[in-house]
């Protein structure tokens, strides 16, 4: 065997263990599922069929489902990704205790379980709730419904997302070589036209990542639309499951679980592309 | 549920081969066990949650034994029913080997109950084995077929303040007028996370359908169509909904909203409200009533399964369940209905639970159930 071969039977050897786990806990298991959706109707013509994908998406409450939580998806993206920009922008250039301090801060959420952080959004957010007295004490009286609709599941994923975009942020940031900056400031740039000209391109792979990662992650949720979110419409997540251990309609599950797939694989795209630039731009 | 077991049968008749050696091996080393000491120790299973556990393990078990001090009692809690699915195994196991099984009584569902009666897994209960019987009502006894003894029930009955409510709604039909006439104080949770909702959503159906239909074990989807004018009710209710039609998650969530006075009425089980009135998380102006109509509720049976060894202490404590002492216990610890019918409690049972104790409506069976929960998100907050 030539030394190149043996390592290339040892990488083999060495990725082999997580490769079987992803195709039999995995791929198979979600290859057999899509089959499952795709299969000939009980008693209907041989042949694989879509009948079932047309149910599902005719069903006006199900199409209602699915635009909700692409929506608030995209909100809570957006808003992550603006809180979290500035701060990781200025946790990289200011220095001191107090960044010091907020970088720590900014990590609690991580630690904390988001069931946990869901009902304390609730407490804090309800009707007769903790925010709603402190503004009753101040003279507002109007209080807009905060939690069990589309507002409550933003504010918490929110606050559930935010450690983890500014770490990844933050990262992408360090990279970032201060001569760049500095040579930039000397040419004569502001700190605008150094953000837009400098930083912003320059940290624009981790961005992609964090914005994907970020979407996957919260269409995906099922704990924070489960307990904030209202009756109707739901996320996905908590649809699916009603679908499967509520109403025993496992095959409609399943058919949204694909569809719910497919919008996750489509953006996935955009992550695989982002990474896979990356390493082209180190080598 | 019945529909999970359909598909844990496969893997059932498996698990049986198996049990038949473990209860064999089982079988061995308890039955020299009983004459040694003069005493004979009961393995009770029981499936509930922790308030149920308390009521055995705290009540109803030291003053049992202490009554009959030939009896010890081995208590396993099934939280939630799980391990349900086994329990049923070994006894079926045992049965089919034609060994005892050292389960002597069993507390769960219905539909388990329901899946060993051809298979001949229990003991029929008669006046003749269990004296008390006979104060037991007619009909909850033939609900279980006399297959299981209907001790304790709950239904799910209306709470309200009355500081707010002076004349609370004594039918479902004044119930709707009155949430109506008091927008935004009433609610019921999503009937895909606790009965108390179920019960309201399923007593709007019955309101048009009656019950019989849909309670019994026949099952077609098209007679689903009766269900349209009881979704139209619930749709033209939601406006006067809580919160402009939100329906809290979980039986607990709506108690919750009694507390914060952030609603005045709701449909609630009469065992968990009263036990939150007399732990004193409910204001002291909540009251509990049932309906005319009744709401929905359900009986808590043990039944024994016939492979049990120790027949005499099992039967001996189901008619020890039925005394004064342990139903009173009921009533105190978990706020329970009695199992005996209610001219045989204490008149100061009687009046206190007067407004809530009577009838009680019976559920759909589990797929009318599923499909009422899942059209309930279809037809009434779904739709525009």
């Amino acid at each position: 065997m030539t030394p190149s071969r043996r390592a290339g039977a040892l990488g083999l050897a060495l990725v082999l263990p997580p490769l079987l786990l992803l195709v039999f806990l995995i791929v198979l298991p979600a290859l057999t599922a899509v089959f499952d959706t795709l299969a000939p109707l009980e008693g209907g013509p041989p042949g694989l069929t879509l009948a079932r994908y047309a149910q599902v998406l005719g069903a006006r409450i199900i199409r209602a489902d699915i635009t909700f939580t692409i929506l608030v998806t995209l909100a809570s993206v957006a808003v992550v990704f603006c809180v979290s920009y500035p701060l990781a922008l200025y946790l990289r250039f200011v220095q001191g205790r107090l960044p010091a301090v907020l970088a720590v801060l900014f990590t609690i959420p991580l630690f904390i379980p988001v069931v946990i952080a869901s009902f304390a959004m609730i407490t804090f957010l309800v009707n007769h709730g903790m925010l709603s007295t402190i503004l009753y004490r101040l003279g507002v009286q109007r209080f807009p419904p905060l939690v069990y609709n589309a507002t409550g599941i933003v504010i918490t994923q929110v606050w559930a997302n935010l450690p983890f975009a500014i770490l990844i942020l933050g990262a992408g940031l360090q990279a970032i070589d201060d001569a760049l900056i500095d040579s930039a400031r000397d040419v004569g740039a502001g700190p605008v036209r150094t953000f837009l000209a400098i930083i912003l391109p320059l940290n624009a792979i981790p961005t992609m990542i964090t914005l994907t990662l970020l979407f996957i992650t919260i269409l995906g949720s099922f704990t924070i639309p489960y307990l904030v979110g209202g009756n109707a419409p739901q996320m996905l997540g908590v649809t699916m499951t009603n679908y499967l251990t509520q109403y025993f309609r496992r095959t409609d599950a399943v058919t949204m679980a694909v569809i719910a797939f497919m919008i996750a694989a489509a953006v996935g795209a955009v992550y695989v592309a982002s990474v896979s630039r990356r390493e082209r731009v180190a080598l | 549920m019945r529909w999970v077991r359909w598909v844990k049968r496969k893997r059932r008749l498996a698990a049986a081969a198996g049990m038949v050696l473990a209860v064999l091996l089982v079988g061995i080393g308890t039955s020299g066990q009983a004459g040694a000491q003069g005493t004979v120790t009961l393995n009770l299973y029981i499936s509930g949650d922790t308030n149920i556990f308390d009521l055995y393990t705290k009540a109803f078990l030291p003053a049992f034994t202490k009554r009959y001090p030939q009896f010890k009692t081995n208590f396993v809690g099934l939280l939630h029913g799980n391990g349900d699915d086994g329990v049923y195994d070994k006894i079926l196991a045992a049965k089919r080997a034609g060994h005892t099984v050292d389960v002597d009584l069993w507390e769960t569902e219905p539909g388990y109950v329901d899946e060993g009666i051809p298979e001949g897994l229990w003991v029929k209960l008669s006046a003749s084995l269990v004296p008390n019987i006979v104060k037991v009502p007619v009909q909850t006894l033939e609900a279980a077929q006399y297959y299981g003894l209907p001790y304790r029930g709950s239904s799910v009955v209306i709470g309200y303040n009355s500081q707010f409510v002076k004349n609370p709604p004594q039918t479902f039909d004044e119930l709707v007028a009155w949430i109506k006439a008091n927008p935004g104080k009433f609610t019921y949770c999503d009937p895909n996370t606790g009965g108390s909702g179920q019960a309201f959503v399923t007593a709007a159906i019955y309101k048009f359908t009656g019950p019989d239909k849909f309670s019994g074990k026949a099952y077609d989807p098209n007679e689903e169509a009766a269900w349209a004018p009881g979704w139209k009710l619930l749709k033209d209710l939601q406006p006067a909904m809580y919160n402009n039609g939100f329906h809290p998650n979980g039986n607990v969530a709506v108690l919750q909203l009694l507390a914060q006075q952030n609603i005045w009425m709701a449909s609630v089980w009469s065992d968990q409200g009263l036990d939150f009135y007399n732990r004193g998380q409910l204001p002291k102006t909540m009251k509990f009533e049932q309906i005319t109509p009744p709401l929905i509720g359900d009986d808590s049976r043990v039944t024994v399964p016939a492979g049990s060894a120790h027949l005499e202490g099992a039967l001996t404590l189901l008619n020890w369940l039925l005394t004064p002492e342990a139903q009173n216990m009921v009533i105190n610890e978990v706020a329970g209905y009695p199992g005996i019918d209610w001219k045989y409690m204490p008149e100061s049972v009687r009046a206190r639970f007067k407004d809530v104790a009577k009838a009680f409506a019976p559920y759909p069976n589990p797929k009318y159930l599923a499909d009422i929960k899942r059209l309930w998100h279809e037809q009434v907050v779904g739709g525009q």
